[in-house]
């Protein structure tokens, strides 16, 4: 058994297991959830352990340069004179991936443990979130565009019922505009797919292919093909292949979310319950920058390069608008979704620049947000658990209420806000680096953006700090009185154990970068040499 | 390098890094052992005591010797190595025995000054970790480390000024201390990143060293063109303003300075350490470390910037009521002086300037502690409803305190800058050189020297203002409440011990054997060029007589105007007054207009995300709505609408067939005569 296919399946087994267990023992599905992602984290750590670095293990565009790689034929049909449908079931991970991984898995510990809030259809909800895991892991790993599609789809129907179940008081109208706004972007993407199949055969059997890894060498489509590199298509007038990155980009900047494509976000965010938002913030942005590295770049680099200015140009925008747009909220939890918002900035903004620093940075950017959006929303779920409320103005000094609360607060904010020694520090400065020393190597960003990027930093003080003051200093003064005051007891030790460790991460992170950098340096050198030649 | 002379370089760099980490090791002994207990100050005061003693031996090792310089891989991005090392040479030795020194008798002063707070062990947590950012910040040696420690030594700053988490005034200041920060700190960053760029590496010690690569780069074309990098020369020039921006964030200067007179809501002993002696000095010594970079241009932008500054701020603190706000721009107006001295090219001086400035301002805000101390029991014993910190309440207390009394002549000497003191051979040094720099210099730029002699003059005013009212006449608290109870003295020894340390600092004989010479000081010959054309121009002469006898002139007129005549003479109402009084508006300025700006255009983007954006997806959902319904319609009636129409064509034939099979024979016949009939006339018709 390949332990990538065991990581992937590990959730789903579980959840199997749920559906079949009687409602009766509904009190035991949190502890089975949990036991299944401990599971899995286990076994993406010890994958992480015996992950191999060095230029022979970097990945991108050789497949036998990834590791714990499983591939068997899944649909192989033969079409007749269509010649034969070739698809198949292959799992591998590059530097990339392997962090990421890691960072869900964790991701997912801390939401199965913010699952206790849930408190009704248990079975029901348990099952949809070890469906969703399994999704998610998968997406990371899969290597074959059809697999890899299967798993992004798979994620859309469990996370439409956790919101619209689960979910706050306008949960329909979230989940169906989240549904909406993701099929959008999916349905196009199965065009370009189909596309790349078509244009693309296996050199080793001739057959038409889904293998991601074989449609980013130019050697390997048909002349004359949509998406051929040599004959220039078009496609309603427009360049094919250009047509194809923009309907993948978009597709993954959905997911990133990008200005404009965001304004789901916060309506889930807010509707979704606490450890749904943990998996939004925490994962699934995450997946629309994977997306862009391994699908949009690494197949399209030619117009990733030619495009470049405008990606860069959308990440400066994110980071301005989302920050600006945070400063303007006062429900919690929007604050954060909109932060959300801004920090991806950078991830796109980095990516753009494709310098080593600027895609390192973006990498670092993106595990780092991982975690601390995971705390974030894990720490508004505490309050608004207690009294219901997440409004910002109902709350005042909270600090002397609870303190330790505060703390982490404190720790999560400052963090966000790019303190040093938190890990989200060396990610923007070298999302900014990148951006800024792209001019001098490639040309592919003029200098102003990683300066403009750069007032993101200023206006993610402003707003972390302006809710500080707002809701926690001061003197006690709060919306629900006496009855708040009682409800509003300090984080007891479930809640404790859960912060700490993403705190203590926040921190690991940030004091030592190498845990993440030396792991993705192989892959980003070589993603960046391989879109650089083209 | 042989050896053994490595060999020694290690132990000093292994006793430096044992200086900066003593006092982290305290922070996490009180945060994680000691929890609430007292016992929180002692760690913090025996760990700063031995980072004292350490930097000292390690000043001793290093000070005029060569640089020591050592470092080790931190990670890897992409093919760029970070490093993380220790970079020593007289700049950061200096600096580590400084923040050392003047931590140790703060620590000794807060041990007392804080006793009966209830945040007491969190208080020496905070201090603790500030001390050690702080001293961490002064020894790094690479452009990344040096902006963490530079932002940690904001955090910690935030931190104390807030310490009063529960007081509104306290919680607005320290947010807007590490916003303003921030500002500068973004500065700071895109000058990282232009000089990483243009040089490919954030080594220090690579970047400024005499020959380095700093000093290889040169204009060529309207482009800085460094080995084959060229990136266009504004960019020299976007990175110098970054830099600024930096030192004028964490300095105070203009126009970034209104954060430090609203730092001092927290603890006053904080304010000693922090804004007046060590953080604030941290933008000087920043110049400092990148000063090669400057070019003529940007060094006079400097000249003019710290000129103003210290200008503007000795003109507000002329008028101030809050003790410890006449010292907060008192202190902004000298550290305008030490930009000034940078931009002058008085290298030397700026930085003698920053030591002695650190003695004399950390003992002013410490006497400023134990006035507010003994007020604040003043207003317990007798439960008045009174600022502490006002100055008008006070009055007559060289009486009651007398060693405070004379620590503050001490130290309100040296900030005037009179003869024997420690100010006057710093602060001389900078007024002559600017003198020296502005000879052959355009008009306008002459403008710089006079001004800064006119402010050493107004500062004279101020600090006789506030001797003069704090420490002579009778206490006018006395006067409003006549049958007052107070028992107030210079206190327990922690808080006499550190002004006795602090005042002898203020002296002389510590930085040179020659009282009416600059020159002959050791800390100024270590960083002065080693050629011997100074010494020569009249100023020499000149300048130290015309500061010492002009001040005392204001002195004397200060003590006519608020001891002799009393207070009414003063004008209250003039415009220069409320332009000094209101701190020339600028911070008004900021809250009215940037500020409600931010807002305002977060509230509008907010607006265009729910109404432009939002509303176009809904758009697009009416519209995909109306198709359906459309849809809908177009399928119920004209889709459905035939097949309905079928079958009730149908059904109307069955039922009009229907009633030809009614089972009686006389219809089948008539019926059957009615078809033949039809039959024929069809036929008839058609044939």
């Amino acid at each position: 058994m390949n332990i990538l296919t065991l990581l992937i399946f590990t959730p789903v087994l579980f959840g199997f297991i749920i559906l079949l267990l009687p409602s009766s023992m509904r009190a035991s599905f949190k502890y089975i959830t949990l036991f299944a992602t401990l599971l899995q984290l286990g076994l993406s750590i010890w994958m992480y352990l015996n992950f191999k670095t060095g230029a022979t293990f970097a990945g991108i565009s050789h497949e036998e340069q990834f590791q714990f790689v499983q591939k068997v034929p899944w649909i192989h049909l033969d079409l007749g004179s269509a010649g034969k449908m070739q698809i198949e079931y292959f799992v591998g991970i590059d530097g990339v991936s392997i962090t990421l991984m890691v960072m869900t898995c964790l991701v997912m510990v801390v939401a199965a443990v913010a699952s206790w809030e849930i408190k009704s259809n248990l079975k029901g909800f348990f099952a949809l979130f070890l469906l969703l895991d399994m999704a998610v892991v998968g997406v990371f790993c899969a290597l074959d565009f059809f697999l890899f599609y299967t798993f992004y789809e798979l994620m859309l129907l469990p996370l439409y019922f956790l919101i619209g179940m689960w979910g706050g008081a306008r949960r329909e109208y979230a989940a169906i505009k989240f549904f909406l706004y993701t099929l959008f972007g999916s349905v196009f993407m199965l065009l370009v797919m189909v596309g790349l199949y078509l244009s693309v055969k296996d050199p080793a059997t001739g057959n038409h292919t889904f293998n991601i890894i074989q449609m980013m060498n130019p050697a390997n489509y048909i002349n004359g093909s949509v998406f051929s590199t040599i004959t220039h298509n078009t496609i309603l007038g427009m360049p094919a292949r250009s047509v194809g990155f923009v309907v993948l980009f978009i597709a993954f900047a959905i997911k990133v979310p990008v200005v404009p494509l965001h304004t789901w976000l916060p309506d889930a965010h807010v509707e979704a319950p606490t450890p749904v938002s943990i998996i939004l913030a925490g994962i699934l942005l995450k997946i629309g920058g994977y997306g862009i590295i391994r699908i949009c770049m690494s197949i399209f680099p030619d117009i990733a390069l030619s495009g470049a200015f405008w990606i860069g140009l959308l990440g400066v925008i994110s980071i301005l608008y989302g920050a600006f747009n945070a400063l303007a909220q006062r429900d919690l939890k929007r604050l954060i979704a909109y932060s959300s918002v801004s920090h991806m900035g950078f991830v796109l903004l980095g990516i753009a620049s494709n310098t080593a620093e600027g895609i390192s940075g973006a990498m670092m950017q993106m595990v780092s947000h991982g975690f601390l959006s995971t705390m974030l929303f894990f720490l508004v779920g505490v309050i608004y658990n207690r009294v219901h409320d997440r409004d910002i103005y109902h709350f005042r000094g909270l600090g002397s209420l609870m303190p330790r609360y505060t703390v982490y607060v404190m720790v999560a904010f400052f963090a966000s806000l790019g303190l040093p020694g938190f890990s989200a520090f060396v990610a923007e400065a070298f999302s900014l680096a990148g951006a800024f020393k792209s001019h001098s190597v490639n040309g592919l960003l003029p200098y102003w953006m990683a300066v403009c990027g750069s007032v993101g930093i200023l206006l993610s003080a402003a707003y972390f700090l302006w809710t500080l003051q707002r809701m926690f200093f001061g003197k006690l003064s709060l919306k629900g009185g006496e009855i708040w005051k009682i409800a509003l007891h300090d984080i007891n030790l479930r809640e404790t154990l859960t912060l700490l460790p993403l705190a203590l991460i926040a921190l690991g992170l940030g004091l030592m970068p190498s845990l993440v950098f030396d792991k993705v340096n192989d892959s980003v050198l070589a993603l960046v040499q391989f879109i650089g030649i083209k | 390098m042989n050896p053994i002379t490595l060999h020694t370089d290690a132990q000093t760099v292994t006793l430096a890094i044992i200086a900066v980490a003593l006092p982290f090791a305290a922070f996490v002994v009180n945060f994680l052992l000691l929890g609430k207990s007292k016992a929180s100050g002692w760690v913090s005061t025996l760990a700063i005591l031995g980072s004292a003693v350490l930097s000292l031996n390690v000043f001793f090792r290093v000070w005029d010797n060569h640089t020591i310089h050592m470092q080790q891989l931190w990670f890897t991005i992409g093919a760029t190595k970070v490093q993380v090392g220790v970079l020593l040479n007289n700049l950061s030795v200096l600096m580590l025995v400084l923040v050392s020194l003047i931590a140790l008798p703060v620590h000794i002063y807060s041990t007392a000054y804080m006793k009966d707070d209830a945040g007491y062990s969190r208080y020496f947590r905070y201090l603790s970790f500030f001390c050690f950012s702080m001293l961490a910040l002064v020894v790094v040696d690479s452009l990344i480390t040096f902006y963490a420690f530079w932002e940690l030594v904001g955090f910690s700053s935030y931190l104390l000024i807030g310490f009063w988490y529960d007081r509104d005034s306290a919680v607005q200041a320290n947010k807007k201390a590490f916003i303003m920060n921030r500002i500068g700190d973004i500065g700071l960053l895109t000058a990282i990143i232009i000089l990483f760029t243009q040089f490919g590496t954030f080594d220090l010690y690579e970047l400024f060293k005499d020959g380095g690569l700093v000093a290889h780069s040169f204009f060529i074309n309207g482009e800085w063109a460094a080995g084959l990098n060229y990136i266009p020369s504004v960019w020299h020039y976007i990175a110098f303003g970054g830099i600024f921006l930096a030192v004028a964030a964490k300095s105070a200067q203009f126009p970034l300075h209104t954060w430090l007179p609203d730092a001092m809501e927290g603890p006053t002993s904080v304010s000693a350490l922090i804004h007046a002696a060590t953080m604030v000095a941290a933008g000087v010594f920043l110049l400092g470390r990148v000063y090669p970079m400057f070019n003529e241009a940007e060094l006079t932008t400097l000249a003019i910037v710290g000129c103003f500054t210290a200008f503007m701020a000795a003109t507000i603190a002329l008028t101030q009521n809050d003790l410890k706000r006449i010292l907060a721009y008192s202190t902004i107006s000298q550290l305008g002086y030490m930009v000034m001295a940078m931009g002058v090219g008085a290298y030397s001086s700026s930085l003698f300037h920053l030591v002695t400035h650190a003695f004399f301002k950390c003992l002013l805000f410490l006497v400023a502690g134990v006035v507010i101390h003994q007020i604040k029991h003043i207003k317990e014993d007798n439960s008045l409803d009174i600022d502490p910190q006002d100055i008008r309440h006070m009055g007559g207390l060289r009486k009651k305190l007398p060693l405070t009394f004379i620590a503050v002549l001490i130290a309100g000497l040296a900030l005037v800058g009179l003869p024997l003191t420690s100010g006057f051979l710093s602060k001389d040094g900078i007024l002559i050189q600017a003198f020296d720099w502005a000879d052959g210099r355009s008009f306008m730029l002459s403008i710089i020297p006079i001004m800064a002699l006119l402010t050493s003059w107004l500062t004279a005013f101020y600090v006789a203002r506030l001797i003069f009212k704090v420490f002579f006449g009778e206490l006018r608290l006395l006067k409003a409440f006549p049958s007052l109870q107070i028992h107030i003295g210079d206190g327990h020894w922690a808080y006499k011990l550190p002004l006795i340390l602090l005042a002898l600092c203020c002296l002389f004989p510590l930085f040179s054997l020659n009282p009416f010479s600059y020159e002959t000081s050791w800390l100024y010959e270590a960083f002065a060029p080693k050629h011997a054309a100074e010494g020569q121009s009249i100023y020499h002469l000149v300048i130290p007589a015309l500061v010492s006898v002009v001040s005392l002139v204001i002195i004397f007129c200060a003590y006519v105007l608020y001891i002799k005549r009393g207070d009414g003479m003063v004008v209250k109402n003039g415009l220069l007054f409320r332009i000094s009084y209101n701190e020339w508006y600028i911070d008004r300025f900021y809250k009215r207009i940037i500020v409600k700006f931010v807002i305002w255009l977060s509230g509008v983007l907010y607006w265009v995300d729910r109404k432009v954006i939002d509303g176009f997806i809904h758009l697009l959902e009416k519209i995909g709505l109306a198709i359906a319904k459309a849809t809908a319609w177009c399928d119920k009636y004209i889709v459905d609408g035939v097949l309905w129409l079928a079958a009730e064509l149908v059904q109307y034939i069955g039922n009009f067939a229907r009633r030809f099979q009614g089972g009686k024979v006389q219809y089948y016949l008539y019926s059957m005569l009615l078809a033949v009939i039809a039959v024929f006339i069809l036929k008839l018709i058609w044939a």
